[in-house]
C-alpha cells in the first residue's frame, strides 16, 4: 500500500488529525467523567481542545538549554511516529498509516521515542520534580511492560505473524474471532498493562498531583505545554488503538473505531476513578505478580497447550 | 670424553684445598673455590656436548671391576641435563652468596663444594649404598650450612632437619642392608634386573623403606614440617638451593628407584604427591611469611612432580617416554628449578619477611624478574612449565588417567592465587624506602629469569602443531618493550600502525565469521587506541599490554588447533589481566579476573585434552567426531566460555575488571574482548551443534543462562552509583543476549548474534570512551557528583545520548535492529518465555540508561565543575567515528547485515529475504530506511514549528525553576540523582542483593578456613615432625599393602 | 634373625622412643645415637654367617678359597661408613645443641617452636 510521497504525507496528515482531535476529546470526556465521579460539573468535553489553542497560540520567552527545547518535539515525534506506524482502520488506505516500515515490534519500541526525549528534555530543566517523575515513570513501565509483551507474545504464537494488518485480518468474521474470545488470557493480561500505559489511578504515579505537582512537564509552559497535551490526545489513540486492533477485531471504518476505543478509555476512566493511587513500588509489584503469571500463561496455554 | 668423576673429584679435592688458600688470604680462597665451580661447569658443559652429539659413553666404571663388585656412575641423556641444570644453577647460587662467603669462615665455601658434590654424586650413581653416602653428604653440609647463620632461628630450622632427616637416613639405611641381604647386590639396575626381590614380603617391606626414604627428603604432606621451617629460616641463598639443587638430587634419586617399585604401588605414590601438591597449595593460601610461602610453594612442585615422574611410567607407550619425560617432567623440573630458586633470591634481595610488605612499584627490573618467576610457576605461557602442562594433560586424558587431572587443576588454581596475589600487592604497593639492588645478587636472579624464557622455544618448537605466528603477541609485547624509550605518544602511533599493518595483513586471510571477529578486534582496536594518545606521561606496560591484547584477540579465532587456541587464549588472559592491575584501585578486582580466567582456561585446557583423547588429534574440527566424551568436552568448553562471557553466577570478576581498569582500556574491554566468548560458543557450536543432557538440550540450558545473565546485568546496573561499574554491568547483560542468540542455533539467532557484537562495540566503545573523556575532565566516576554538564561537554553528551538510544533500541538507531532480531529469532525458534524475559531485560535497561545520561549531563550543574571544559579532542575523534558508524548502519542496516548474513549462511540454511531495504522474515518485517526516514520526517515536523514560533528567547539562569515560589539552596541538593531507582531496589532489589559475590566469598572464606585449619599440624615441635614422619610412614606401607 | 638382629631392632626402637619423648635436646641425641647403633648391629648381623671368620686376609686366611670360609665383607664394609657418617652427623647435632644453649640458654625442645604454621 505505498503511494507517492506526496499523497501519503496528506493522508498521514488526515488520519493524525482526526486521531488527534478524537482524543483530545476523549480526554475531555475523561474530565467530565471523573468530576461527576466526584460531584462536581467539571468542564465541556471540548475543553482540551480550547486549551491546546490556546497554549500553541503562546511563545515562550524563555529556554533551559537545546535538550529542553527539543524534549517536547521528540515527544510528539514519538506520538506520531507511534502512531503512524499502526494501521488505524483495517483496509482504509487513508487511515493505513506508514504500517509498510515495520511491524509490531517496531510500535513497541517506538513508544519509547517520545518517553525517552521528553525524559531528556525534562532533565534538562533542572527540577527535581520532573526526575523524580522520569524515575518513577521508567521504573512503572518496566513492570507493565512485562504482562503486555507476553501477551503480544502469546499473540504473535497464535496468528503466526508480527504484522498487526495480518493479526486484524486474522480476527475479521464475527465477534468471536476475536483475540478477546480467542485468547483471552493474553487480552486480560494487556488490558491490565493499559491500565499502566494510561497512568490514571491507581497507576498515575508519574504526574502524581498534589504529590510532585505534575511531575516531568513541571517546568513546561506556553507553547511546549501545547505541544505535550496535544501529543496527550494523539499518543491516546496511538494506544487504543493498538489494542483495538490487536484484542478487539480492530475497526473497518471510523464509527466502529470510535465506539471500541470509547469503551476501552472508559474502562480506564472507570478504574481511575474508583481507585487511589499506588507507591511507586506497590504498582511494579502488582504488575509483576497477577498480570505477569497471566502472561505467562497466555503463552503457555497457546504455545504448548 | 671426559671423565664426569672429575666433577667429584674436583668439588671435594678443592673443599679440603680450601683452608690451606685461605691462610694466603681470603681473594685466594675464593677465586680458587670459584675456578673450581667453573670447571666443574666446564665438565658438565662438555659432557652435554658430547650427549648432544650422541657420543657419551653411559656408564663409568671405578676401581677397575664392574658392577656388582665396584660403584658405577651412569651418565645418559637425563644425567647429563640434571647435572648442567645443576651445576649451572651452583654457580649462580656461589654468586648470590659471595658477600656471605666473605664474612664467614672458610667453612662456608668448603660446605658448599661438598654439597655439590653430594648432589653430583646423587645423580650419577648407580650404587645403592653409594646413593646413602652421597646423600649423607649432601645433608651433612646443608645441614651446617643453615647452622651457619647463626640467629636462633636457623638453628631451630637446621635441628628438626636433622631430626627428620636423620630418621629418614635411619630407615633407608634398614632397607638397603635388606635389600642386599636378599639379593646379594647393591646395583641398582642389578636389583631391577632381577626379579626375586619383588615377590617377598621382606623384599618389599625392604624396598619400601629405601623409598620411603627418599619420599621424605622430598618433603611429602603432611610429613613435612621441619622442610618449611628450613625454607624459612635459612638464609634466602640457601633455602634456593634446598628448592632447586638439593630437590634435584633427591628427586633423581627417587626416580632410579621407580623400576624397582610394583606396578600396584604407583596410584597409591601417586596420590601421595598429589596430596602433597593440592595441600601444599591450600596451606600456603594464609601463609604470610615470604619464605615459608616459597617453601610451600616448593613441596607442591615436588609432590607434582613426583606424581608427575610415577604417572609418566604409568602411560602405556614406553617408546614414547624420553619426550614425554622432557617435555613433562624435564619442564616441570626446569621451571620450578628456575624460577624458585629466582624467587628465594628476589626474596633475598627485598629482604621483607611479610608477603604484604612487598613492593616493588617504580623498580621495573625487580617487577619484571618477579612476573617471570611467578609467571612460569603459575604455569603461564611462554614458560616452560605452560607446555609441561598442556602436555601432561592431554596425555593423562589420552591414557584415560583423567582422575589424576582434577588435583592437578585445583592445586594449580590455588597456587595460582596465593602467588599471583602476592605478585598483585607487591606491583602495586609504594617502596617505603628504595630497595638496594646489589649487584650479586641481581646477577644470578637476572639470569635464571632470562634462562626461563630464553629456554622455552625449546620446548615449544617441538609441539609441531603451533604455527610460529601464534606467537606473535609476544613478539609484539616484547616489540612495545624495546620501544618504551621512545616518547609515550609516539609509541601510541606506532601501535596503531602495527595494528593498521596487521589487520591490512591479516583480514584478507580471515573467511566468513571469523572476518566480522577480525573487523571487531582490529578494526575496533585502532579506533579505540587512538584515545590512549591523549597523553605523553610515560605508563609502564600500557601499550605493550594493549598490543598484546589486541594482537591475541585477533589470533583466538584464527587458531587451528586446540594448541593455538589456547596458547593465544593464555596470553589475552595475561595481557588483559595486567591492564587490570595496572588501574589505580586495580590489585584486587585483577586477581579475581585472573582466578575466574585461569579456571576458565583450565577447564578449557581439561576439554581440549579430552578431545585430544578420543579423536587424537589437535584439530579443532575434530571436535566434531566426539561420541564417547562429547558431553564433557562440551560441557567443559562451554563453561570455560561462559565464565569469559561473565554469566550470571560466574560473573563477579566483570564489574571490578571492566571497572577498575584505566579508564582507555575499559572500552577495549567491554567493546572488543568480550567479544571473544561469544566467538568460542561460535566456535564450539558451530563444530559440534548442540548435544543433549539428560532431557535437555545444552543450547536450551545456554539460551537461559544466557537471557538470565542479560536480566540480571541490567537489574544490577540500575542500582549502580559508579558510571563505569553501571557500564560494566549493562555490558555483561548485553553479552548475556548475545549467549541467548548464539545458543538458538539458527540463521536469525547468529545473525543477531554476530549483529548485536558488532553495533556493541560501537555504541559500548563509544560510551566508554566518552566516560573516559568526562573521567579525565571531572576526575570522579560516581554519577551523582556531577550533574548539568550538557552545557560544557556538548560533544561528549550528543555521543552518550546516541548511544543509549542505540543501547536500549529505541527506533530508529542501529539498537533496534538487534531488538527485533532478537524477538523475532527467538520466536521463530519458538523460545517463547526466553522472549518475554529479553523484553523484561531490554526494559529495565531503561532504566540505567536514562540515569546514566540524566545524572551526568542534566539536573543541576555543580559549582565545582563551572569551569569543566569539553573533553580534549583524543577522546572526542574516536566517539565521532563510532558516531559516524552507528548513522551509517540504522540508516543503511544492508551495510553489516548483508556480510553477517552471508557469513552465517555457510552454517544455517537462511530463513531471511530481503526487499530492498526491507528485512523479512517468517514473522514480520522491519525497513530501518523508512523507519530512519520518517522518523525524521515526524521529528522536523514539530521541530520547525517551534522554531518559527521562538522569539526573543532568553537563556534562564541555573535555579530559574518553579520551585515553591523559592530558589532552591545548592545543586547539591536540588540534583536528584542519589539512589535514583529507590522505588525499584524497595521493589526488585531483593533479586540482586549479592547472593553470587557472598556465594563466592564463602567459598573463598572456606578454602582459606581449610589452609588455616591444615596449617595448624605444623606445630613448630620437632618430635611432633618426627611423629608425623613415622606415622605417615606407617600409613603408606598400609595403603601400598605390603603385607 | 639372629639374637643381634633382634637386639638392634630393640636398639633401634629404644632409640626412636627416646628421640620422641624426652624433651631434653642432648637426649634426643643420645636417642639418635642409640638407634644408629641398633642399625649398625643390623648390619653387622646380617653379614654374619655362622662358623665362618673375619674376612681379613692374614696368616691364617689365604686368598684363594677364602670365599668359603669368610663372613660377607660388604656389610662390614658399609657398616664402617655408616658409623662414620653417623659420629658426623651425632657430632654436627651436638654442636647444634651448644649453639641454641648459647641463644636461648635453653636445652628444652619445646621452647625451640618459634617457626610454625
Amino acid at each position: 500500500m505505498e503511494h507517492g510521497l506526496f499523497i501519503s504525507i496528506i493522508y498521514a496528515f488526515i488520519s493524525l488529525s482526526v486521531a488527534t482531535i478524537w482524543g483530545l476529546l476523549l480526554g475531555g470526556i475523561a474530565l467530565k467523567v471523573v468530576a461527576r465521579a466526584h460531584g462536581r460539573f467539571g468542564p465541556p468535553v471540548w475543553q482540551p481542545i480550547i486549551d491546546i489553542i490556546k497554549n500553541n497560540a503562546r511563545r515562550t520567552s524563555i529556554s533551559h538549554g537545546i535538550m529542553y527545547f527539543l524534549g517536547p518535539v521528540f515527544r510528539i515525534a514519538g506520538g506520531m511516529g507511534t502512531f503512524l506506524f499502526i494501521p488505524f482502520i483495517f483496509g482504509s488506505s487513508v487511515f493505513g498509516n506508514f504500517s509498510f516500515a515495520g511491524d509490531l515490534f517496531l510500535v513497541m519500541y517506538f513508544i519509547f521515542f517520545g518517553q525517552l526525549g521528553m525524559a531528556l528534555g525534562a532533565g534538562e530543566s533542572g527540577h527535581p520534580y520532573s526526575a523524580i517523575g522520569v524515575a518513577r515513570g521508567l521504573s512503572q513501565m518496566t513492570a507493565f511492560e512485562l504482562p503486555f509483551a507476553l501477551s503480544v507474545i502469546s499473540l504473535v504464537i497464535q496468528y503466526g505473524t508480527l504484522n498487526i494488518t495480518s493479526i486484524v485480518a486474522a480476527q475479521q468474521g464475527g465477534l468471536l474471532s476475536w483475540t478477546l474470545f480467542t485468547n483471552p488470557l493474553a487480552t486480560i493480561a494487556a488490558l491490565i498493562s493499559l491500565q499502566g500505559m494510561n497512568m490514571h489511578n491507581p497507576f498515575s504515579i508519574v504526574i502524581a498531583p498534589q504529590e510532585i505537582p505534575i511531575g516531568p512537564p513541571t517546568e513546561y509552559h506556553s507553547n511546549f505545554l501545547g505541544l505535550l497535551q496535544t501529543n496527550r490526545g494523539l499518543f491516546n489513540i496511538a494506544k487504543l488503538a493498538l489494542f483495538m486492533n490487536l484484542y478487539f477485531g480492530g475497526a473497518t471504518n471510523i464509527a466502529v473505531m470510535i465506539l471500541k476505543t470509547f469503551l476501552l478509555y472508559m474502562l480506564t476512566i472507570f478504574i481511575g476513578a474508583s481507585f487511589p493511587r499506588f507507591r511507586t513500588e506497590q504498582s511494579i509489584r502488582f504488575f509483576l505478580g497477577v498480570p505477569t503469571v497471566i502472561g505467562i500463561l497466555a503463552v503457555i496455554v497457546i504455545a504448548y497447550l | 670424553m671426559v671423565n664426569p668423576i672429575y666433577i667429584l673429584v674436583i668439588a671435594l679435592f678443592t673443599a679440603f684445598l680450601l683452608p690451606v688458600f685461605d691462610k694466603m688470604g681470603r681473594k685466594y680462597s675464593l677465586g680458587l673455590f670459584f675456578i673450581s665451580l667453573a670447571a666443574i661447569f666446564d665438565i658438565t658443559l662438555q659432557l652435554a656436548w658430547q650427549s648432544y652429539n650422541g657420543v657419551l659413553k653411559a656408564n663409568i666404571f671405578t676401581a677397575g671391576s664392574i658392577p656388582p663388585f665396584s660403584i658405577n656412575l651412569r651418565i645418559g641423556g637425563i644425567e647429563t641435563f640434571l647435572i648442567t641444570t645443576i651445576n649451572f644453577g651452583a654457580l649462580l647460587a656461589a654468586i648470590y652468596l659471595i658477600p656471605k662467603f666473605n664474612e664467614q669462615k672458610v667453612y662456608a665455601m668448603m660446605l658448599f663444594l661438598t654439597l655439590i658434590a653430594g648432589v653430583n654424586g646423587l645423580i650419577l650413581t648407580r650404587d645403592i649404598f653409594n646413593v646413602f653416602v652421597w646423600l649423607e653428604i649432601t645433608s651433612i653440609s646443608l645441614y651446617a650450612l643453615i647452622g651457619i647463620r647463626q640467629n636462633h632461628k636457623s638453628l631451630e630450622a637446621g635441628f628438626k632437619y636433622i631430626i627428620a632427616s636423620g630418621l629418614a637416613s635411619a630407615f633407608l639405611l634398614l632397607g638397603i642392608i635388606f635389600v642386599y641381604r636378599l639379593t646379594g647386590n647393591l646395583n641398582i639396575d642389578m636389583i631391577a634386573a632381577s626379579n626375586t626381590l619383588l615377590v617377598t614380603k621382606g623384599g618389599l617391606t625392604a624396598l619400601f623403606l629405601i623409598v620411603i626414604a627418599f619420599l621424605i627428603e622430598l618433603k611429602p604432606f603432611p610429613a613435612n614440617g621441619w622442610a618449611l621451617d628450613v625454607y624459612q629460616a635459612a638464609e634466602p641463598g640457601v633455602s634456593a638451593m634446598v628448592a632447586s639443587i638439593v630437590a634435584a638430587g633427591f628427586l633423581y634419586v627417587f626416580y632410579k628407584l621407580i623400576p624397582l617399585l610394583p606396578i600396584y604401588w604407583f596410584d597409591i605414590l601417586i596420590l601421595m604427591g598429589m596430596l602433597t601438591f593440592v595441600f601444599s597449595n591450600i596451606t600456603a593460601l594464609k601463609q604470610k611469611n615470604a619464605q615459608r610461602l616459597l617453601g610451600y610453594s616448593s613441596i607442591a612442585q615436588m609432590g607434582l612432580l613426583v606424581a608427575v615422574l610415577l604417572i609418566i611410567k604409568r602411560f602405556p607407550l614406553h617408546n614414547d617416554l624420553p619426550y614425554n619425560l622432557i617435555y613433562i617432567a624435564g619442564a616441570l623440573f626446569l621451571n620450578h628449578f628456575l624460577a624458585k630458586a629466582g624467587l628465594f633470591w628476589l626474596a633475598g634481595i627485598i629482604k621483607k619477611d611479610k608477603i604484604s610488605d612487598w613492593s616493588l612499584k617504580g623498580n621495573p627490573t625487580l617487577v619484571i624478574i618477579f612476573a617471570f618467576f611467578v609467571f612460569a610457576l603459575v604455569g603461564l605461557p611462554p614458560f616452560p612449565g605452560f607446555w609441561a602442562k598442556w602436555v601432561l594433560i592431554n596425555r593423562l586424558a589420552q591414557y584415560n588417567l583423567i582422575g589424576w587431572i582434577i588435583p592437578i587443576v585445583i592445586g594449580s588454581l590455588l597456587e595460582a592465587t596465593y602467588l599471583l596475589r602476592w605478585f598483585g600487592s607487591a606491583v602495586k604497593q609504594e617502596a617505603a624506602e628504595p630497595v638496594k639492588l646489589p649487584l650479586h645478587k641481581i646477577i644470578p636472579a637476572s639470569i635464571a629469569a632470562l634462562a626461563l624464557i630464553m629456554i622455552y622455544p625449546a620446548f615449544a618448537n617441538s609441539l609441531v602443531n603451533t604455527r610460529i605466528i601464534f606467537q606473535i603477541p609476544l613478539l609484539a609485547l616484547a616489540m612495545m618493550a624495546i620501544l618504551n624509550f621512545l616518547p609515550f605518544r609516539l609509541q601510541g602511533i606506532l601501535m596503531i600502525a602495527a595494528l593498521t599493518f596487521f589487520g591490512w595483513y591479516i583480514f584478507p586471510l580471515a573467511e566468513g565469521i571469523v572476518k566480522i571477529f577480525e573487523f571487531i578486534f582490529i578494526g575496533g582496536g585502532i579506533v579505540i587506541s587512538i584515545v590512549s594518545l591523549n597523553t605523553n606521561i610515560k605508563r609502564q606496560g600500557y601499550y605493550e599490554f594493549l598490543l598484546m591484547l589486541i594482537l591475541s584477540l585477533a589470533f583466538i579465532p584464527l587458531a587451528k588447533t586446540t594448541l593455538e587456541f589456547f596458547l593465544v587464549w593464555e596470553y589475552m588472559t595475561i595481557s588483559s589481566w595486567l591492564l587490570v592491575l595496572r588501574g589505580k584501585n586495580g590489585e584486587k578486582p585483577a586477581l579475581i579476573y585472573i582466578l575466574f580466567s585461569l579456571a576458565a582456561a583450565l577447564m578449557i585446557l581439561t576439554g581440549f585434552a579430552l578431545s585430544f583423547a578420543e579423536t587424537g588429534s589437535t584439530s579443532l574440527q575434530y571436535l566434531r567426531f566426539l561420541r564417547h566424551y562429547a558431553l564433557p568436552v562440551y560441557i567443559l568448553l562451554a563453561a570455560g566460555f561462559l565464565v569469559k562471557a561473565a554469566a550470571v553466577g560466574l560473573h563477579i570478576w566483570l564489574p571490578g575488571a571492566y571497572a577498575e581498569a584505566e579508564d582507555e582500556i575499559s572500552p577495549v574491554f567491554s567493546g572488543m574482548m568480550s567479544k571473544i566468548a561469544l566467538w568460542g560458543f561460535i566456535m564450539l557450536m558451530g563444530i559440534m551443534g548442540t548435544r543433549a543432557l539428560g532431557i535437555f538440550e545444552i543450547s536450551n540450558l545456554l539460551g537461559w543462562i544466557g537471557v538470565i545473565t542479560a536480566f540480571a546485568g541490567a537489574l544490577m546496573a540500575v542500582f549502580q552509583e559508579d558510571i563505569k561499574y553501571l557500564l560494566a554491568y549493562s555490558s555483561m547483560s548485553q553479552l548475556g543476549y548475545m549467549i541467548l542468540s548464539v545458543a538458538m542455533l539458527s540463521h536469525l539467532g547468529w545473525t543477531t548474534a554476530l549483529y548485536m557484537s558488532v553495533t556493541h562495540l560501537f555504541f559500548k566503545g563509544m560510551l566508554f570512551i566518552a566516560v573516559a573523556g568526562l573521567v579525565s575532565r571531572v576526575g570522579t566516576t560516581k554519577m551523582y557528583e556531577m550533574g548539568g554538564l550538557i552545557k560544557k561537554m556538548p560533544v561528549t553528551f550528543i555521543s552518550v545520548l546516541i548511544a543509549i538510544i542505540a543501547v536500549s533500541g529505541v527506533p530508529p538507531l542501529s539498537g533496534f535492529g538487534g531488538k527485533w532480531l532478537l524477538y523475532t529469532a527467538l520466536l521463530e525458534k519458538g523460545w517463547f518465555l526466553q522472549a518475554g524475559l529479553s523484553f523484561f531485560a531490554g526494559a529495565i535497561a531503561f532504566l540505567y540508561l536514562f540515569r546514566l545520561i540524566h545524572t551526568i549531563f542534566l539536573g543541576q550543574l555543580k559549582a565545582k565543575y563551572r569551569e569543566v571544559k569539553e573533553a580534549s579532542l583524543w577522546y572526542l575523534i574516536p566517539q565521532v567515528i563510532f558516531i559516524g558508524a552507528i548513522m551509517a548502519v540504522s540508516t543503511f542496516p544492508n551495510l553489516i547485515l548483508k556480510p553477517i548474513m552471508a557469513a552465517v549462511d555457510t552454517q544455517f540454511t537462511s530463513s531471511i529475504n530481503w526487499e530492498g531495504y526491507k528485512v523479512i522474515t517468517t514473522l514480520g518485517y522491519w525497513n530501518g530506511n523508512a523507519v530512519m526516514i520518517i522518523t525524521m520526517g515526524v521529528f522536523m515536523v514539530p521541530l520547525i514549528w517551534l522554531l518559527s514560533r521562538v522569539r526573543m528567547v532568553q537563556k534562564v539562569e541555573q535555579f530559574n525553576i518553579v520551585y515553591a515560589a523559592e530558589r532552591p539552596e545548592r545543586p547539591e541538593t536540588t540534583h536528584f540523582a542519589y539512589n535514583f531507582f529507590s522505588h525499584y531496589q524497595k521493589a526488585m532489589g531483593f533479586l540482586v542483593n549479592g547472593q553470587v559475590s557472598n556465594f563466592w566469598n564463602s567459598v573463598s572464606e572456606w578454602f582459606h578456613s581449610i589452609s588455616s585449619m591444615v596449617r595448624h599440624i605444623y606445630t613448630g615441635n620437632s618430635q611432633t615432625y618426627a611423629l608425623h614422619i613415622i606415622i605417615y610412614i606407617v600409613i603408606v606401607y598400609t595403603l601400598l599393602g605390603v603385607n | 634373625m639372629t639374637i643381634i638382629t633382634i637386639l638392634g631392632f630393640l636398639l633401634v626402637i629404644i632409640g626412636l622412643w627416646g628421640m620422641l619423648t624426652r624433651k631434653n635436646l642432648i637426649r634426643m641425641i643420645l636417642g639418635f645415637s642409640i638407634m644408629d647403633t641398633g642399625i649398625h648391629l643390623i648390619i653387622v648381623s646380617l653379614g654374619y654367617i655362622k662358623g665362618r671368620t673375619a674376612p681379613i686376609f692374614n696368616s691364617e686366611l689365604s686368598v684363594a678359597g677364602a670365599a668359603d670360609k669368610i663372613v660377607d665383607p660388604i656389610p662390614s664394609a658399609l657398616v664402617l661408613t655408616a658409623i662414620v657418617i653417623g659420629l658426623a652427623v651425632t657430632a654436627l647435632m651436638l654442636v647444634y645443641a651448644v649453639q641454641m644453649h648459647r641463644q636461648k640458654g635453653s636445652l628444652e625442645i619445646s621452647d625451640y617452636e618459634e617457626l610454625k604454621w
